[in-house]
């Protein structure tokens, strides 16, 4: 007998255009269906409490014509947002002009979960806290509906070293996620454009600020001036199947700087003072400017009991960023 | 509501071709939407390579399966995505006589074989697209499964045996 549990039951529609999918979204209790790999596990494991789940599931990969391409032409890349991770990992523009967004996708997971996760599921996947993953919805943290977050006085060495919103300390572990951000990018749905910056939000349950009926449909990032490099680091205890502990991705160069960190906070956290330090002096970094933006970037943390020691890999992890092949 | 349900509880045959074979089941019937491909192979199909180590958390890899050519986590995927799409396990690359069952086998790679399946039919793949991979490149492709033993090097070494039996085969 094998111990895999079985899914909590729904009802699967294949939605045929984006209108369908959004009309039987905003009908009831229905979640859009992208690779599936984050809703099989909160379904497997009732992560949830009752209530919360969908009864409906409407799978977005049956629409046509089809949300997985990247294209890149006149200086704009275009990634619908069904692509797999592993495609964009491999895809010969990205890694040339989006380096950061190409690294970033292929650190996610294992090469299993880059075959089928794609790039919206990554952004908008659930809490990973521990709290909130407990199976049986063990610890009805405030993500769920809740009045406590459990990491607050609980062991917390993983969350938030930046503070809490709306009460939560849980940190968004998205590795695609900083990436975006740090390569302003813009994601486009079937109701507005939200630029990357104000797309992650702290909410019951969810993690962005899409709404109930809100599909998203492509990823538009555009092309980093040519003196510019964007870059990504990780830092996890394993290379593969593991979640950053920190993460982070920039653009760097032609006088400009954008930095930004992830799994430090309950959203993708912008390191502005250290990109402050760093700009109009891209042409002058040295050992000593990254170190000043490195400690500019963590001087305000504050962190919980138990991860302290994550604000010394953030800082190494900036430092990294804005001196690539240094080891502290 | 009624008319989500009205969409959904429309039966639907899921065609899946499972190692060369053509099967079919319906929606509703023979399998639930909530169906995973891992439960499919396992209680339907009665293919007991298909394993897992981490009760479908997705963190072990023993689960892996071909989908068109690629390794999934059959954990992690709903029977009903694999409507018309081809799947592979290791019962049938023995069958087609694959060198890589001899060099797991002749390496000594593993120790109970609990994740030899997912091994090798990730290696499949990975020589499959790329006939002479280098020792980085079997070991990002393989990167996905844990084995308990240690059982790495040896996996390695086989990939490598049976990309060479592979290459002797194509020149003879
Ligand atoms: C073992 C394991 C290790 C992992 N490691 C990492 C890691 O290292 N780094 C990392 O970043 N992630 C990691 N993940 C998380 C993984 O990246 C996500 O599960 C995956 O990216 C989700 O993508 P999906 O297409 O499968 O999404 P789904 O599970 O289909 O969807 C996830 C969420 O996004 C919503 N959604 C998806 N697409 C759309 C859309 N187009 N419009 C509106 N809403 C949408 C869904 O409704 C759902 O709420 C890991 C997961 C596992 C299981
Ligand atoms: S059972 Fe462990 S990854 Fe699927």
């Amino acid at each position: 007998m094998s111990g895999v549990r079985a899914l909590r039951s729904f009802k699967l529609v294949n939605a045929g255009s984006v209108d369908e999918a959004a009309r039987i979204l905003a009908e009831g209790n229905a979640w859009p269906l992208a690779g599936g790999t984050d809703i099989i596990h909160l379904l497997r494991f009732r992560v949830l409490p009752d209530g919360m789940y969908p009864d409906v599931l409407v799978n977005l990969k049956t629409i046509s014509p089809s949300l997985e391409y990247i294209n890149y032409q006149d200086g704009v890349l275009r990634i619908g947002a069904l692509t797999k991770l592993s495609a964009i990992s491999r895809d010969a523009a990205v890694k040339e002009r989006f380096a950061a967004l190409a690294a970033a996708a292929g650190s996610v997971g294992s090469p299993q979960i880059r075959n089928v996760a794609t790039v919206g599921g990554d952004i908008a996947q659930f809490p990973r806290g521990w709290y909130f993953r407990k199976p049986d919805n063990r610890f009805h943290c405030l993500r769920k509906g809740g009045d406590t977050c459990y990491a607050r006085t609980g062991d917390n060495r993983y969350h938030s070293i930046f503070g809490e919103i709306n009460g939560c300390v849980a940190v968004n572990m998205s590795d695609v996620a900083p990436a975006l951000v740090a390569l302003d990018a813009e994601i486009v749905t079937n109701k507005r454009t939200i630029r990357a910056e104000d797309f992650w939000d702290v909410r019951v349950p969810r993690s962005t600020v899409l709404e109930q009926d809100e599909v998203m449909l492509e990823i538009r990032i555009p092309a980093p001036p040519r003196g510019a490099r964007s870059s990504f680091e990780k830092f996890a205890v394993r290379k593969a199947i593991d979640f950053p502990i920190v993460n982070g991705a920039a653009l760097i160069g032609d006088g400009l700087a954008r930095i930004v960190l992830n799994a430090v906070y309950p959203v993708p956290y912008r390191a502005r003072k250290a990109e402050e330090i760093l700009r109009g002096r891209t042409d002058a970094i040295n050992e000593e400017l990254a170190e000043e933006a490195a400690d500019a970037a963590v001087s305000g943390a504050v962190p919980l009991a138990y991860n302290g020691w994550k604000v010394q890999v953030a800082r190494s992890i900036v430092k990294r960023l804005i001196l690539p092949g240094t080891r502290r | 509501m009624s008319g989500i349900v009205g969409a959904v509880e429309e039966r639907r045959v899921i065609k899946i071709n499972i190692n060369g074979r053509e099967y079919e089941f319906e929606i509703g019937v023979d399998i639930q939407p909530g169906t995973t491909l891992f439960e499919l192979l396992r209680s339907r199909v009665g293919l007991r390579s298909v394993r897992d180590a981490c009760l479908g958390d997705g963190s072990c890899g023993a689960c892996t399966v071909l989908v068109d050519g690629d390794p999934v986590l059959s954990c992690m995927m709903l029977a009903a995505d694999c409507h018309n799409r081809k799947v592979e396990t290791v019962e049938g690359i023995a069958r087609e006589g694959h060198p890589l069952i001899d060099a797991f086998a002749k390496n000594y790679a593993y120790q109970c074989g609990y994740e030899a399946p997912a091994f090798i039919v990730t290696a499949k793949a990975l020589l499959d697209k790329n006939p002479n991979p280098s020792e980085e490149e079997i070991v990002e492709a393989l990167s996905g499964i844990i084995s308990r033993a240690g059982v790495y090097p040896a996996v390695i070494s086989a990939v490598e045996d049976a990309a060479e039996a592979l290459r002797k085969r194509g020149v003879s």
